[in-house]
């Protein structure tokens, strides 16, 4: 199961496919403050992604996987768009 | 809307620029057929009535100049267009392409939304009316 | 590996020995204009399709060895062997790339600098270096200018690639793609397309300038965008993204043009924007696609030329006709051509370039800037062009698809073994001979189309023995230069058929004694001149199918190898005694050049003095179940010959047991198994004997030589297996007989890999595995337990 949803936080585990984006989005609309573990996902759809993006939990624990944690996290962790 | 596909024949002796093309030209929309030399084209072409042939320049057996004669000719007759890719452009080889009956002289490498997009403007396909 | 990629290697394996043969053919028939073509045909059609990656040392190594070519081609100059080196070298070199390649996908990190000296080395004999730059798919947006969602950049990062890129004079690849909404519903993943990119160094999300309401958020609607940078080469990004060609944009960068974004030199036209819902189009155009009406304005401007060049081909006229409609259609300005002459036609496409474009541009040019024109030697090419052999009706067929196949009917073939287990046991254990006879008539017709099978699939597996010779030319060419011989080499039999195995395994015992040949064999020049020998030397390699075998002979007219000389030899070397030093025949004398510790070569060349002496030769030939002899004269030569079975996939072995385990011995060295009474065993010198007809046996204790616990009950007779073993009659005293079995022996692994004793393992019909006795060593361990 690619998405356990906690109380406070969700655990994405492998890949997180498009089947999951309405769950983890609604997960994420109704938590308050909520967190996310990565540390197991393999890859996140680009509508997971999206989500994260526009919701912003805070991202507990970082991915293993490398494409995750050097290309993406670090657009997750970024305060705000920025266009010039 | 069901439109037949167009059947393009790409001739190459190159088979990884054979399948460049052919992956593209597919993926288009196109049905496909292939040769590898421009004797194995004109044979293809007189069993194929054509919409379109995308032409290797230099090939083994029957290179492509020879190959465009052949087909406008009245062995294979064929009022299909025809583009060339030539691997290297010299001088009098685009000429040389159009007096042998080309409609389109390019030189490789050609983009491949462009080589689709030709293809498509060429056989009636995708301009939008 | 993307599939393009791995036909490319597939085709390049190809065309590289194409290039290879002909090359060497060329040096024995000079200046053969088809030779000469055919090779320049590979390096060609090698070249076209190497364009086709971000390849560029590949492409430009390739490109001067083609120039080379074509110019021998011409008749420019003839090519002598120092550029045939150059040739060879750079393909070798290309071969070593590619098989980097298939690993890595990309070419090693040094292929700059060892391509260089090549290409001055081939550019040389044609005038040197030549500034002319083979397109790339890079080629027509090299140099491309800043779009202005570099913006979405970070600037720092920007200035300093934009250093790098100038001061190593290279480009990187920016994209931009912006998904349109939809794309989630065409399981389309933006992310893990990007993910695939190569070599990315950088990403960059585009957020929409304003995010919807958590409540109205739609999460199945894409409303990203992302803009990267990569060195993959134009080619693999245009691949990657050949499904959404409408959602993003590419651009091929130089460090000049970012820096003079980065200067604020070039205008830009449109802010960046969200990259929501709108479309990739940023260039100012009107209302239809600015590519399309280029390219259709390149149609009409070609137009305008056939119809000058070629004015009175009625179907030739139609096409144009119909492309100048189609293209007209694209300026949304229709045309209708009632009469397709030249005169109509021409008018047509003045009015229509007249009233759309600007300057009309050459249809090439606007597609590719085009390489300068230095002055091309006439472009002729015959019609019957001679060469390549594209398009013969071959499937190509992955090895391990075949050896997949031939494993499953290895399986089948045990299964089917397993019936006749079961038949026994219908029989024994539940005595009925009724179903022990129809489970038999089942394994009957069972038997007979796994032997179907397994013939047509090892028909499958069958090579031409040329695969193993085709190394030979290159080899002997460059040793034989290397030593200052005179060598011709020829090679007679290769279409013989053999196993694809066999004929691997032959490899490396060939290329020993072609060595062996080359630098122990044959004389120097002068040698041969003074004993009234013509100079060049002759190597000849033959193959012949000798009903279930195959013989591979390698014969020279070298000096031949001195009896007298190897006894004394092997004598000093202590390998045989003083009596046989005596009594020892020519023959026999010959045959000790394969004895373990034995080297004839009075110093050890670097050339065939690399430990490997000929007794492994004939080691590794035994294993695949050879033979190997040598006959030589004295000053006139000599022949080796191998003779292997055709093929080693099914091996049939006799099933004996000792101590309740079973061993398998091949078919082959078993001359007869035979009971003998306890009393006439004999003794002699502390060795059991058995006399049969006559003659007088060695017979060993198998049980005694593995080590396993099994004393023979004396009440019962001897069950002794007649083996013949180098020659040698022996006996192997065993519990037991079995069967003999059909199996597929498979090479010791793992923790046995180490057991000379076995020479490979067998899975038996009913699951157990079967070890196969490697009798040689058997009979050693036997000797030392004595």
């Amino acid at each position: 199961m690619p998405l356990e949803l906690g109380e406070g936080t969700a655990t994405l585990i492998g890949v997180v496919t498009v089947d999951e984006v309405e769950e983890l989005a609604g997960w994420l609309r109704a938590t308050t403050r909520p967190k996310v573990n990565l540390r197991r996902c393999n890859h996140l759809h680009t509508g997971a992604f999206q989500a994260l993006l526009l919701f912003r939990p805070k991202v507990s624990a970082a991915p293993t996987d490398s494409f995750l944690a050097e290309r993406v996290l670090p657009l997750l962790a970024r305060q705000g768009s920025e266009p010039p | 809307m069901t439109e037949t596909q167009p059947k393009v024949l790409v001739v190459d002796d190159a088979a990884t620029v054979r399948m460049y093309h052919s992956t593209l030209l597919t993926e288009a929309g196109f049905e496909i057929h292939e040769a590898a030399n421009g004797l194995e084209a004109v044979e293809a072409a007189l069993g194929t009535a054509f919409d379109l042939f995308v032409v290797d320049v230099n090939m083994p057996k029957m290179n492509g100049y020879t190959c465009v004669e052949t087909l406008r000719s009245e062995t294979v007759g064929t009022p299909a267009p025809v583009i060339m890719i030539s691997t290297e452009d010299r001088p009098g080889d685009a000429d040389r392409a159009y007096a042998a009956g080309a409609n389109l002289y390019l030189v490789k490498p050609v983009v491949p939304a462009r080589l689709v997009r030709i293809s498509r403007m060429l056989t009636g396909r995708g301009v939008a009316a | 590996m993307n599939p393009l990629l791995a036909q490319f290697l597939a085709e390049a394996a190809d065309l590289l020995t194409q290039v290879d043969e002909g090359l060497l053919q060329l040096e024995r028939t000079p200046g053969d204009p088809e030779l000469v073509n055919e090779v320049f045909r590979a390096a060609h059609t090698f070249k076209g399709s190497s364009g086709l990656f971000d390849f560029p040392e590949l492409t430009k190594l390739t490109h001067a060895a083609e120039d080379l070519l074509d110019a021998v081609r011409a008749g420019e100059l003839p090519l002598d062997s120092g550029m045939t080196d150059d040739l060879l070298a750079t393909f070798d070199l290309i071969r070593g790339w590619l098989a980097y390649v298939t690993t890595e996908e990309r070419l090693p990190s040094t292929a700059g600098a060892d391509a260089a000296s090549l290409i001055v080395r081939l550019r040389a004999p044609i005038g040197g270096e030549v500034v002319r730059e083979a397109p790339t798919l890079s080629g027509p947006q090299a140099g491309d200018v800043a779009p202005a969602w570099l913006a979405y950049f970070d600037e720092e990062w920007l200035a300093e690639t934009a250093a790098w890129l100038r001061t190593t004079s290279s480009q990187m690849r920016f994209i931009r793609y912006a998904p349109d909404s939809g794309c989630f519903f065409r399981a389309e993943d933006p992310l893990h397309l990007i993910r695939q990119v190569p070599a990315l160094d950088r990403l960059n999300v585009i957020e929409p300038v304003e995010w919807p309401e958590a409540a109205d958020y739609d999460e199945y609607a894409c409303l990203v965008a992302f803009v990267c940078a990569t060195r993959a080469g134009m080619g693999e990004i245009q691949y990657l993204f050949r499904y959404v060609v409408d959602q993003f944009e590419l651009v091929d960068l130089d460090g000049d043009a970012i820096q003079r974004y980065l200067s604020g030199e070039i205008e830009i036209e449109v802010e960046p924007e969200s990259g929501t819902a709108e479309k990739q189009d940023q260039k100012p155009s009107s209302s239809t696609d600015p590519a399309l009406l280029a390219d259709a304005r390149a149609v009409l401007a070609a137009s305008l030329k056939a119809l000058a060049l070629n004015p009175t081909n009625t179907c030739h006229l139609i096409s144009l006709a119909k492309a100048i409609t189609y293209a007209a259609h694209a300026f949304g300005d229709p045309v209708e051509i009632q009469e397709p002459d030249v005169v109509t036609l021409t008018a047509t496409v003045t009015r229509l370039l007249g009233d759309t474009a600007e300057a009309v541009e050459d249809p090439v040019r606007t597609v590719v800037p085009l390489v300068a024109a230095d002055e091309a030697p006439a472009a002729e090419r015959r019609a019957d062009d001679p060469g390549g052999q594209v398009g013969s009706r071959i499937l190509k067929v992955d090895q391990e698809k075949v050896d997949h196949l031939m494993e499953l009917v290895g399986e089948l073939n045990v299964a089917k073994n397993g019936l006749t287990f079961l038949a026994g046991a219908a029989e024994e254990e539940f005595g009925s001979r009724a179903l022990a006879r129809r489970i038999k008539d089942q394994y009957s017709g069972l038997h007979r189309i796994a032997e179907e099978l397994q013939a047509s699939v090892m028909d499958i597996r069958m090579l031409p023995l040329s695969v193993a010779f085709s190394r030979f030319p290159r080899l002997v060419r460059d040793l034989s230069r290397r030593l200052g011989k005179n060598i011709e080499l020829v090679l007679e039999g290769e279409d013989t058929m053999a196993d694809k195995d066999v004929i691997e395994a032959l490899a490396d015992p060939l290329v020993h004694l072609v060595r062996n040949s080359l630098d122990h064999g044959i004389e120097t020049s002068d040698e041969r001149l003074a004993s009234g020998k013509p100079t060049t030397a002759r190597i000849t390699l033959t193959a012949v199918a000798d009903g279930d075998a195959v013989i591979v002979e390698i014969a020279d007219d070298g000096r031949g190898v001195d009896p007298a000389r190897v006894r004394r030899k092997a004598y000093e070397k202590g390998l045989i005694s003083e009596e046989e030093l005596e009594t020892l025949s020519d023959v026999d004398a010959v045959d000790l050049v394969f004895r373990p510790g034995f080297s004839t070569a009075e110093q050890i060349s670097d050339l065939s003095g690399r430990g490997v002496g000929m007794d492994a030769v004939r080691a590794s030939v035994e294993k695949l179940g050879g033979t190997v002899t040598m006959r030589s004269e004295l000053g006139i030569g000599t022949s080796t010959r191998l003779r292997l079975p055709l093929s080693m996939a099914v091996t049939q072995v006799m099933v004996v047991s000792v101590a309740g385990q079973r061993f398998g011995i091949p078919v082959d060295l078993v001359v007869e198994t035979v009971r003998v009474p306890v009393d006439e065993m004999n003794r002699v010198l502390h060795q059991d004997v058995v006399v049969l007809r006559g003659e007088v046996i060695p017979v060993l204790d198998l049980a005694r030589a593995l080590d396993m616990p099994w004393i023979p009950d004396d009440n019962r007779d001897r069950a002794i297996l007649i083996a013949n073993v180098g020659g040698q009659r022996v006996g192997l005293l065993v519990e037991q007989f079995h069967r003999e079995v059909d199996v597929i022996l498979k090479p010791m692994e793992g923790l046995l890999a180490y057991a000379d004793e076995f020479s490979g393992t067998a899975l038996l019909g009913d699951g157990l595995v079967l070890l196969v006795l490697n009798m040689k060593e058997v009979l050693g361990l036997a000797a030392r337990v004595g």
